[in-house]
């Protein structure tokens, strides 16, 4: 309770992170806020080459199906990676100033966000343009996913950014980490694809679920199933109270480990 | 918590741990346990002292004595192994400047993110902005991007946004040192608006004078202990003179060590040695040993402002010196002389120097403001004909409690015409 009034007065703390952040990451570029845009949809291009040209398969829009799941995981990687190198990368300021150290990794995740929030755009562009149309209502429900999703990478993020501070290695090994999870995560396949064995340890993945309810929305235009919602909720919950215990534990010694 | 302190530090203890070679990696943890030895130093030892609202306080003591790091835990950077910090209000802290600078943005959208960064809300920001502006001087160049700054014009914006955040406590780590005279002393006079407003100050600088200006308490750190606490000119006499001391016994300990190079071994009858360009003369006769003393015949290289010093010379003939003087110069380390004589210029008659022996110079109440100084000592012969010269023979050090400026102080009084002191 302490941690979120904390988190409330230095709330334009995050706001202008995530604005530096975002405005920054372009800044001097000619295109400058149009890479926002211009990046998911080159992606777009090169995947749509890829999976409809060279490596058909069987599933009907491929490129589209790969997306909607791609889209999502890639904010998640981002969080789980590039999280962890942030308290290190701010060390001046976590060295010689107060604020709640939260805010870091809070605003770090909401400017990720806000930039898969601008690629779900894209996407949902495309998915009209392309003729596949979409469902109104199952949209409608997506804000309900992204909300769940965030709140796990942040928990994530949490927990990588403070256990960085101490050891070193966790950016490297994430690295490899997340490749290996995006492969044990339903994106490049569908989630029937997995044997029926293995699907309690594909249920243990936090990003099964989120993946199937984007997928679900985007791709299948029906509202994801109450059970796959329930179980990321769950998951999302579990993970945030994680990431603040730890980093609770952890960020006491920041400035003297840094 | 008492109603009327701003700050309480109950037993404070921190402790760090010193690695002599920390292992960051998982591979180094492993493979290299011995390496991870680590000595833990005890920086601050139990302190306590409580700050009462609105009063100005500066912490003193010598590099490492655990001030910063009091200021630290003030700032809640970091947390005391033992015992309480509470603080009552909001705190803000000018220890870094120009935190979260984006040196793409413009000068403008760089005073949001520094200010937010020290907790302010965007409406805040907004009331503020004006002044932040103003108080940097850079209103022609706010808009421009930052790093088409100068690094004084990067310090001032950084300063000015620091500054004009309100605070019920401020804290302050030797940060006076920006921008030109003219800024300095802006900063200065709007660090003193800012103590009359109330806000309490806590200080940590070694430029007593700055202390003596602004603060109404000083707190003598040493050793992870306070040594001394009281009126700014009260303790920072005594911690000068300390420190004054301690130079002491450091260039004392330094003079064990280069003793033996730098007086001259033996009476060699040709000083042709690697020092010729520190001394030369015709080595008729070699200045052999130099002491230097204070008036109760310690050997001392550190001395107060107005104590005598007292030389005592040795030298030794190798053949008969005629018509001989001796002499002496007192030089400031960037080289201007402050003083200079010898038996000639002083009426003391021209004598013969036969056999081996010494003579002595008081200096009476040197007065030399601080600073390093360097001795030549010379025997000369006929009308300056140098028979040992020898420049930089000796080195010592003067402190004082007074500020004044200058080579010298000169003895002086002040009196009012109109009793108006």
């Amino acid at each position: 309770m302490k941690l979120l009034r904390e988190l409330y007065d230095y709330r334009e703390m995050i706001f202008s992170l995530v604005q530096r952040d975002l405005k920054g990451r372009y800044k001097g570029s000619l295109l400058g806020f149009l890479w926002t845009f211009l990046n998911p949809l080159l992606q777009l291009c090169v995947y749509t080459l890829v999976f409809s040209v060279i490596m058909r398969n069987g599933i009907e829009d491929f490129y589209l199906f790969l997306f909607v799941a791609l889209v999502p995981w890639m904010f998640f990687s981002a969080c789980v990676a590039s999280a962890a190198g942030l308290i290190r990368a701010q060390q001046d300021m976590v060295k010689k100033i107060y604020f709640p150290r939260e805010v870091l990794p809070v605003a770090f995740v909401t400017s990720q966000f806000i930039n898969m929030f601008y690629s779900l755009l894209v996407v949902l562009a495309v998915l009209m343009i392309a003729g596949k149309g979409i469902n109104i209502f199952a949209v409608l429900s997506l804000p309900i996913i992204m909300v769940i999703e965030y709140v796990m990478a942040l928990g994530i993020a949490l927990i990588t950014s403070a256990i960085t501070v101490y050891f070193r290695d966790m950016e490297y090994l994430l690295g490899i980490i997340t490749m290996a999870w995006q492969f044990l995560t339903p994106i490049f396949y569908s989630v029937d694809m997995v044997p029926a064995r293995l699907m309690p340890v594909f249920n243990l993945n936090p990003m099964t679920s989120v993946i199937i309810a984007y997928r679900d929305i985007l791709y299948y235009k029906q509202l994801p199933k109450m059970e796959t919602l329930i179980q990321a909720i769950i998951c999302g919950i579990l993970l945030l109270a994680a990431g603040l215990f730890v980093f609770g534990r952890l960020k006491r010694h920041f400035a003297e480990e840094l | 918590m008492k109603e009327c302190n701003a700050v309480e530090v109950h037993r404070v203890v921190k402790k760090f741990k010193v690695y002599q070679d920390k292992g960051h990696t998982i591979k180094e943890r492993a493979l290299f346990k011995r390496r991870r030895k680590y000595e833990e130093r005890t920086v601050l030892d139990e302190i306590s002292f409580e700050i009462p609202k609105g009063q100005a306080v500066g912490l003193i003591g010598h590099n490492g004595c655990g001030k910063s790091t009091t200021l630290k835990l003030l700032t809640r950077i970091m947390y005391p192994d033992a015992g309480t910090v509470e603080m009552q209000g909001r705190v803000s802290s000018l220890i870094e400047l120009g935190a979260g600078f984006h040196p793409d943005m413009s000068g403008r959208q760089n005073i949001y993110i520094n200010a937010s960064i020290f907790g302010l809300t965007k409406k805040e920001i907004d009331s503020r902005l004006h002044n932040i502006i103003a108080f940097s001087e850079l209103e022609e160049y706010i808009d421009n991007p930052v790093r088409t700054y100068s690094s004084g014009m990067y310090m001032r914006l950084a300063f000015s946004v620091a500054i004009n955040v309100d605070a019920d406590i401020l804290l302050i780590d030797e940060i006076l040192a920006v921008g030109d005279a003219n800024f300095q002393a802006k900063c200065f006079n709007r660090l003193r608006e800012i103590k009359s407003g109330g806000t309490t100050i806590v200080i940590v600088s070694h430029a007593m004078g700055q202390i003596e200006q602004i603060c109404d308490r000083s707190i003598w750190i040493h050793d992870g202990k306070i040594k001394a606490d009281g009126i700014p000119r009260e303790v920072d006499p005594i911690y000068l003179d300390f420190m004054g001391q301690q130079r002491q016994t450091v260039s004392e300990k330094k003079e064990e060590c280069s003793n033996t190079d730098v007086l001259p071994q033996e009476c060699s009858k040709e000083p042709q040695e690697p020092e010729n360009k520190k001394r030369w003369g015709n080595g008729l006769a070699r200045i052999k040993n130099i002491s230097m003393k204070d008036v109760n015949g310690k050997s001392r290289s550190v001395f107060k402002v107005g104590e005598d010093i007292i030389f005592k010379i040795h030298y030794c003939v190798n053949k008969t010196v005629e018509d001989a003087c001796f002499g002496i110069g007192i030089f400031r380390s960037d080289g201007v002389q402050c003083f200079g004589t010898n038996t000639k210029i002083e009426q003391i008659p021209l004598f013969h120097l036969e056999e081996d022996g010494y003579f002595t110079l008081n200096l009476k109440e040197v007065s030399l403001l601080p600073g390093e100084y360097w001795v030549d000592i010379a025997i000369e012969c006929g009308y300056g004909i140098p028979v040992d010269y020898f420049t930089k023979a000796l080195r010592f050090e003067t402190y004082s409690e007074i500020n004044d400026v200058g080579i010298a102080r000169i003895n002086h009084t002040w009196k009012s015409g109109s009793q108006i002191f």
